[in-house]
């Protein structure tokens, strides 16, 4: 399926990120506390389940958190108690919506790539990893495709002003390992908190090496991105189909051109969304493309003068790059 | 389809399984010619890794952690054999000439803004001069990127 121009980046429909942002921000600001405890499904675990494999056992939700869930909405109160504190304190919202945005919103669209809900069907991402690259359904395998999309967003994030888009990686790292924590006990049924620090300490040696790896190939050619797939995505696989280690270079290739083409202000409040891999991106020509930027900047620039911004909306970063 | 793979680039990092030479064994066994056993999984020519080279491989890479052999069996089960027509010989040949002819770096082209990125426009030269071992960090440079980030 081709994508039309205008629709690139795929914004997203489910969910608005800057009425979680001014959610969450609100909330923080009246000293409710953070949430750090994520969605309410459950991942099924390969690698380590044993015990359980037998008797059917009742899968612990993993966090529900009111503030992240779709349909929630903050009362009128606090949000304008939310907005009256982020305009009298002068507070950076580029700095504080990298919690939401990276760590919140961005590490869920990463996380749901290769989710496996236990008596779920798969999404349709996953399928395509689990069915079409034919990866092992496991905990590990899990954490390579998450790694995998996570880089693809730094290589974005990279390229914003250095103080946030560093500001947004850490977010998205310090989410997805805490996530991690959080799921290694509860689904994966460990109980010592020793045995646990291994992994997580396994996992970031995983995710520095494929970040390492993938860096390498992007910046050269897509013969060291295929290896750096091949270690990394299909585990060093010996017979592997080329054409599937094609497809996914491919893959990466349209996913990060997508986000060139998204301007720092859009991208950092969250307007991207990975295409899915079975979908094929069509590159925009050069008068597509002047055109986007063109209805990009104007639609930033109305808003900036219509004075209807809230507080929290603001932005310093560009809309024209 | 084995000369295209010896033309593959090799790899500037030393692993324990190089995917050149992997392919290069799997595909010479389709194409009846001879493999050398002798040179095991790592380099072509150059066995004679230094001792820290070693060292170093082993650091980077663990063996699967705490993995029971029944699950390892699971991911064996996933994984495909290999049976090859021609066509799908013909197939892996096409992938591997996109691949080798830099197709999808060319068509999604980013341009200097990821390249070059704003926040960092030196990330990219750092790290191969660094890999390609052209230009080593300094202490003081190490130092730097420590406290300040870049």
């Amino acid at each position: 399926m081709l994508r039309s121009a205008m629709n690139m980046g795929v914004y997203s429909s489910h969910m608005n990120p800057v009425t979680i942002s001014r959610a969450i921000i609100s909330i923080n600001q009246i000293g409710l506390g953070h949430v750090s405890r994520l969605f309410s499904t459950s991942i099924v675990t390969n690698s380590q389940e044993t015990n359980a494999k037998n008797q059917p056992k009742r899968i612990i939700p993993l966090a529900q958190s009111k503030y992240e869930s779709k349909d929630y909405k903050l009362p009128k109160w606090k949000e304008s108690l939310g907005e009256f504190v982020i305009s009298s304190l002068h507070l950076d919202m580029d700095k504080v919506r990298a919690g939401p945005i990276a760590g919140s919103y961005y590490y869920n669209i990463c996380r749901e790539q290769g989710l496996q809900v236990e008596g779920e069907k798969l999404s349709p991402s996953a399928k395509y990893f689990y069915e079409t690259l034919k990866l092992p359904r496991t905990f590990s395998q899990w954490f390579q495709i998450t790694a995998l999309h996570e880089w693809m967003l730094f290589t974005r994030m990279r390229a914003m002003p250095f103080k946030y888009g560093r500001n947004y990686q850490q977010k998205l790292v310090d989410r997805t390992f805490s996530d991690i924590e959080l799921r290694l006990f509860d689904e994966m049924n460990i109980h010592s908190g020793r045995i646990v620090d291994q992994y997580l300490k396994d996992f970031d040696t995983q995710l520095k090496g494929a970040v390492l790896a993938y860096d390498e190939g992007f910046y050269t050619d897509d013969a060291t991105l295929a290896t750096a797939v091949w270690r990394n995505l299909f585990a060093g696989r010996k017979n592997i189909d080329i054409n599937l280690l094609e497809d996914v270079v491919k893959y990466i290739r349209s996913q990060v051109y997508i986000m060139s083409r998204l301007s720092d202000r859009e991208f950092a409040t969250g307007k991207f969304n990975f295409v899915l891999p079975t979908e094929t991106v069509k590159k925009l020509s050069p008068e597509e493309e002047l055109q986007r930027k063109k209805n990009v900047i104007e639609k930033y620039e109305e808003l900036e003068k219509s004075g209807l911004m809230l507080p929290s909306e603001k932005s310093n970063l560009s809309y024209s790059n | 389809m084995v000369r295209l793979l010896e033309k593959f680039p090799e790899e500037r990092m030393k692993h324990m399984v190089s995917f050149k030479q992997t392919q290069l064994n799997r595909f010479k066994r389709v194409a009846g010619l001879q493999v050398d056993t002798n040179n095991n999984l790592n380099g072509e020519n150059d066995p004679k890794l230094s001792i820290n080279e070693i060292k170093d491989m082993l650091n980077r890479s663990k063996g699967p952690l705490g993995l029971q052999r029944d699950d390892l069996k699971k991911i064996q089960a996933v994984i495909p054999r290999d049976q090859f027509t021609e066509q799908d010989l013909k197939k892996q040949l096409e992938s591997l000439k996109n691949l080798m002819s830099n197709k999808y770096q060319n068509y999604y082209d980013v341009g200097d803004k990821m390249y070059k990125p704003a926040g960092n426009p030196q990330y990219y030269s750092r790290l191969m001069d660094e890999i390609n071992g052209q230009k080593k960090e300094t202490f003081f440079s190490a130092m730097k990127v420590i406290f300040f980030g870049k």
